[in-house]
């Protein structure tokens, strides 16, 4: 076993750790650190399951290694929710019936905050085609959307802020 | 359970979230052929260490063949690509991937029977059988054929299809002072522990089986796996707990898919299109072993096979067959989508012979009465719900657009019913169900049902996951049968409690009954069948490259009372893709030489967002005689929208579609011309 | 799906790369994205002794506009490129062909660099690279070359980066006026490699025919390659649709694709001329400033 240092920001929060030099990202966060809200669906890069932000922008953690994030920083669908405050894209999934089964939300959330941030008045078939990298196999995908076309017209500019700050803040 | 609240902030707790202390991790080495003679094994735990055979429990279990039952380890032969062969057991799921490189399988391929409707006729694979028919199935009588003014044939095929929930198969097995404890992703905690019970020759009453947070399942997680025996085996074997967490990989080999169910079917009718005959041949792509559902599907298929019309003669011949595949299982509408596909592709085609509306050959055929099918099947009074489902789905209206219509009958698992158990203490009421919550949302239905029986909030009430020590049998959450019968049992269950409080106390009083508890447990048993109607109606469009895009995609369902009508719609909405990637995308496929093409869950066809429409919804609000007035609902879109859907590309391209998934080249060939 | 042990380095210049490649040749991979690399690590269809993270080195990490190129940095991110002006105004199609690299999460940590010398002839880039004649700047042990895109790509994961060199610019030609480029991709799905794909440039001259034409096509084959005879055909012909049907139909003439689960050879080739046309008549479009 190879082992090398890593240093990373997860949810605002430092943590340092001696690791495998081959363990990737998504077991780092739910192994090491104990964030099980991440999730593996495919092992193959396809269903998203996995995603999270590094340094604000999406990545799937099963395709990454945590070395790779080594210096940077990630958020989780964890670091989302301000204590007992939920997030309004996750008051919006419970709103519009956006999850079922809830094994592919955490990834479907993450996606969807990058992309409302990044294009905050996206359409329906522009949602869709943003979250093409992410699969729901009970919705059928019309209550995700519904889901992520209400988040972003709750979500207001200071909420957004509050959650990128650790990122911006290096 | 995790609440809804819980998951949406990723604080669920699903199989792989549950680490327990000195937990081993179980990779599985398995055959990279699809037929051949084991010629040596070195290290890993192999059949030699637990010579143990399967057991069918769970959805379409059947007693099958006992000499050709899969063992749990494969045992001088291995049968399909995937197979278990050994297993060994790491520190890490790195240390146990690591490990299973090391133990070499020596194996000589031998040539592997991969086409069921070849199977039929060839030598049997297996020396002590007669022929690779599991078992034939007749149903109805066969009936002379002559004097038919019209008699129209098709042969139809629906390919395999993995069932794909995101979250894949996994245990977790531990063993301390006789007692095997195990929590697992599953549809069924009761099916579980009989299975393991008759594996590992091990009392009930010696095993507990604790549902986790269950991501998705779609009949995949009905029954018992070898994966699941291995690692409570291993897990007695070492006295340290295991886990396995099944890759999508192994997803694709060796879990059980559904579909890979053929037929040759005839029509006979009038010319003006009333049907007077049909005749079918079901050929059941039923995998390497006995036990799988495949026995179950062809009597299941065949009992179907007049759909919702009223046919005088029907005879059905089906076969479960032998193939050097994994062993078929139940894939949501498991048997109820072949047989409509079937018979509703027949409709259409005689239709275009008789150049009538296919929905006017639909309406000649249906009756205003219930009547039992010479194959076996109650139908529900069809003719009034099908005139109702034209005009709600506005067919005549959009018959510009090429739609493609379909009608089917909705045969749940009403039987044996299901049991319920309820537990009210410290002001709270818990709720367990005999088939267990899947993605589903019954904890929905649980707060109404309970709150209209006792008149208890619905924040106090709780479904919990499933767990053998809290509920004493159960069946299991399949069949589009979990609103129906479990709602019953917490129906009869809530009476219970509430009789026998007033018994006591003379009146009765919510919050008085809260303060003193109760306890009750009931297995409810309905009578008879509990089927019901749907139609869909699909429109299409097609590509210069044979590209199809779905436009319209509409239900219209008699789904009684719907106790919770978002849910029922997140049902249909998540049912109606599934059809559409079964229509359009879906396939396991092998090569002629038996290898595996279909590698990760893309290659499977799990269609995207972006390939699917938006769905429009329309229940009928019939209730059912029972107490809580539901039906079912959870099969009924992968029944109707290949149907609907096949139809509509029919008539955009005039291509005959007999097979899905239809393919693009297909498509692509008739836009050319 | 866990891949097998490897050392792990991430040097903090490029020297100190190329040096350490060189030390270890043969047994040392770069990792930049990782998106196709990492993939056939944990599936375990090959394994390194060292794995050389260069995605540290920031001074590789750009997009510049020069009077008459546009250079670009190669671990530049997909989705960077996706999302440039510099690239949208004036290479579009490479922009086009970047938006349609698997999807945004994969785009988000996937590299230009690692996307052009994987080697794969499903990637899109390298075709886009093609038609746009780019050079390839890589640094090795010797010192600093230039590879032009057309010499690049030898065979199926095989191109002309020696063992112990790295990409470090790919350097484009700002496309000008009166010329113009498209990229189209069929694919099963969105995220999926595709069955074909052709990316298209082609200039108009002073008497409105072709002055130059580079067609060059991906998924078919063992490498992207440039269909020299659709080439020469169109140059110095008007683009009329006839002249572009006939171009397509050249490109399809030249290739001998291989049947696989989801199409034959006839297939693949009907497909290839439909996204030939396609394509050809965007970037005519564009050229002409429809």
């Amino acid at each position: 076993m190879s082992v090398n240092k890593i240093k990373v920001t997860v949810n605002n929060k430092v943590f340092e750790e001696e690791i495998d030099s081959r363990l990737l990202l998504v077991d780092f966060i739910r192994e090491n650190l104990g964030l099980t809200g991440t999730h593996v669906g495919c092992d193959t890069t396809n269903c998203g399951a996995c995603t999270v932000l590094l340094d604000g922008k999406p990545v799937k953690s099963c395709t990454v290694f945590a070395l790779q994030a080594n210096g940077k920083s990630i958020t989780t669908i964890e670091g989302l929710s301000h204590g007992k405050e939920m997030h309004p894209i996750q008051k919006a999934f419970l709103d519009k019936n956006g999850l079922q089964c809830g094994y592919c939300t955490a990834g479907m959330i993450m996606i969807a905050h990058w992309l409302i941030r990044k294009n905050p008045e996206a359409t329906r078939d522009e949602i869709r085609e943003a979250i093409s990298g992410n699969l729901c196999r009970c919705t059928g995908y019309d209550s995700i959307v519904d889901s992520i076309q209400e988040a972003s017209q709750n979500m207001i500019p200071e909420e957004e802020e509050d959650i990128t700050a650790g990122q911006r803040g290096r | 359970m995790s609440t809804i609240e819980e998951i949406v902030q990723g604080k669920g707790k699903f199989v792989d979230d549950i680490v327990l202390p000195g937990m081993q991790h179980m990779s599985v080495i398995r055959s990279n052929y699809s037929r051949g003679k084991i010629l040596g094994i070195s290290g890993g735990y192999t059949f030699k260490d637990f010579p143990a055979y399967m057991s069918s429990v769970g959805e379409g279990a059947s007693e099958g063949e006992k000499n050709m039952r899969e063992p749990v380890l494969a045992d001088k032969y291995v049968n399909y690509i995937g197979e278990p062969v050994a297993a060994v057991l790491g520190k890490n799921r790195y240390e146990a991937e690591d490990l299973s490189e090391k133990v070499e399988i020596e194996i000589e391929p031998l040539t592997p029977m991969m086409d069921p409707e070849k199977s039929i006729d060839a030598p049997p694979v297996y020396p002590y059988m007669k022929s690779n028919i599991y078992k034939k199935v007749t149903l109805g009588r066969d009936f002379r054929t002559d004097g038919f003014e019209v008699e129209i044939e098709g042969h139809f095929n629906n390919r395999r299809v993995a069932t794909n929930p995101i979250e894949p198969r996994g245990i977790v097995a531990a063993y301390e002072d006789n007692q095997l404890t195990v929590w697992i992703s599953t549809q069924s905690v009761h099916s579980i522990k009989e299975g393991l019970s008759e594996v590992l020759s091990m009392p009930e009453d010696n095993i507990r089986v604790i549902q986790a947070d269950t991501g998705g399942a779609f009949g995949l997680k009905g029954g018992l796996y070898s994966e699941y025996a291995l690692a409570a085996f291993l897990a007695k074997k070492t006295g340290k707990p295991v886990k396995w967490i099944e890759s999508r990989r192994e997803h694709l080999m060796a879990s059980r898919p559904g579909r890979g169910t053929s037929a040759f079917v005839k029509l006979y009718a009038n010319r003006s299109g009333r049907i007077l005959g049909m005749k079918g041949k079901v050929i059941v792509d039923s995998g390497a072993y006995s036990g799988g559902s495949g026995e179950f599907a062809a009597r299941f298929v065949g009992m179907q096979m007049t759909g919702p019309y009223k046919i005088e003669n029907a005879y059905v011949e089906a076969y479960p067959v032998f193939t050097n595949k994994v062993v078929q299982g139940p894939y949501r509408g498991a048997g109820r989508p072949e047989a409509h596909f079937f018979i509703e592709r027949m409709i259409d085609m005689l239709a275009d012979k008789l150049k009538m509306d296919p929905v006017d050959v639909r309406l000649i055929n249906t009756v205003n009465s219930e009547f039992k099918s010479p194959l076996g099947m109650d139908v529900p009074p069809a003719k009034e719900f099908l005139e109702e489902a034209i005009s709600k789905l506005n067919y005549r209206k959009l018959y510009k657009e090429k739609p493609g219509f379909a009608f089917f009958v909705l045969v749940p698992a009403f039987q044996p019913g299901e049991t319920a158990r309820i537990k009210i203490e410290n002001n709270e009421v818990k709720v367990w169900l005999g088939g267990n919550t899947h993605g589903q949302r019954h904890d929905i239905f649980v707060k109404t049902l309970v709150n209209e029986g006792l008149g208890i909030n619905r924040d106090l009430v709780h479904l919990q996951l499933g767990d053998t020590s809290m509920l004493k049998s159960g069946i299991g959450s399949w069949g589009s049968r979990s609103a129906m019968v479990g709602g019953m049992a917490v129906h009869e269950a809530c009476k219970k409690i509430k009789q026998a409080f007033i018994a006591k106390n003379g009146i009765y009083s919510a919050d008085a009954l809260l303060k003193e508890g109760a306890d009750e447990f009931v297995h409810w048993r309905g009578e008879g069948t509990m089927n019901s109607l749907g139609c869909n109606l699909v429109t299409c469009e097609v590509n210069d490259r044979g590209q199809v895009k779905v436009k319209e995609c509409a239900a219209y369902y008699d789904v009684g009372r719907a106790l919770s009508p978002e849910v029922v719609r997140g049902q249909v909405s998540g049912g109606m893709a599934q059809g559409i990637g079964q229509t359009l995308y879906e396939e396991i496929m092998y090569s002629d030489d038996g290898q595996l093409l279909t590698a990760s869950i893309a290659d499977a066809g799990v269609p995207i967002a972006s390939q699917l429409p938006e769905y429009k919804v329309l229940l009928s609000n019939t209730r059912s005689n029972l107490a809580t007035g539901a039906k079912g609902v959870g099969e009924s879109p992968t029944i109707g929208v290949p149907i609907a859907l096949s139809r509509a590309i029919e008539n955009v391209t005039g291509v005959k579609i007999t097979e899905t998934p239809i393919r693009q080249e297909l498509l692509l060939r008739s836009m050319k011309h | 799906m866990y891949p097998q042990s490897f050392e792990y380095v991430a040097p903090r210049t490029l020297k100190e790369a190329v040096e350490f490649l060189r030390k270890h040749e043969g047994e040392a991979k770069i990792l930049a994205g990782g998106q196709s690399l990492i993939p056939i690590l944990k599936m375990r269809f090959a394994s390194f002794g060292y794995l050389v993270d260069i995605g540290g080195l920031q001074d590789l990490h750009y997009i510049k506009r020069d009077r008459d190129s546009i250079r670009i940095g190669s671990l530049a991110r997909t989705s960077e490129i996706e999302e440039s002006q510099d690239i949208r105004m004036n290479a579009l199609m490479l922009a086009e062909a970047a938006s349609q690299v698997a999807d945004s999460q994969v785009r988000n940590m996937g590299t230009v660099g690692g996307n052009c010398v994987h080697g794969d002839p499903g990637n899109d880039l390298p075709s886009v690279m093609l038609a746009l004649d780019a050079i390839y700047k890589v640094t090795g042990p010797s010192g600093t070359r230039d590879i032009p895109a057309s010499e690049f790509y030898v065979d199926s994961y095989s191109t002309g980066l020696g063992e112990a060199e790295i990409l470090t610019e790919i350097v484009i030609p700002v496309i000008q006026h009166g010329s113009g480029g498209a990229y189209i991709k069929q694919r099963r799905r969105a995220g999926d490699f595709s069955i074909a794909a052709v990316a298209a440039f082609v200039s108009i001259n002073e008497s409105g025919n072709c002055g130059v034409a580079r067609l060059a096509v991906t998924s078919i084959g063992p490498i992207n390659f440039r269909s020299k005879k659709a080439e020469e055909f169109l140059t110095g012909k008007k683009l009329s649709d006839q002249n572009i049907a006939t171009a397509a139909q050249l490109l399809v003439d030249s290739v001998e694709p291989v049947a696989d689960p989801y199409g034959s050879v006839e297939f693949k080739k009907e497909i290839l001329r439909l996204v030939g046309i396609e394509a050809l008549s965007k970037a005519t479009d564009r050229a002409l400033g429809v």
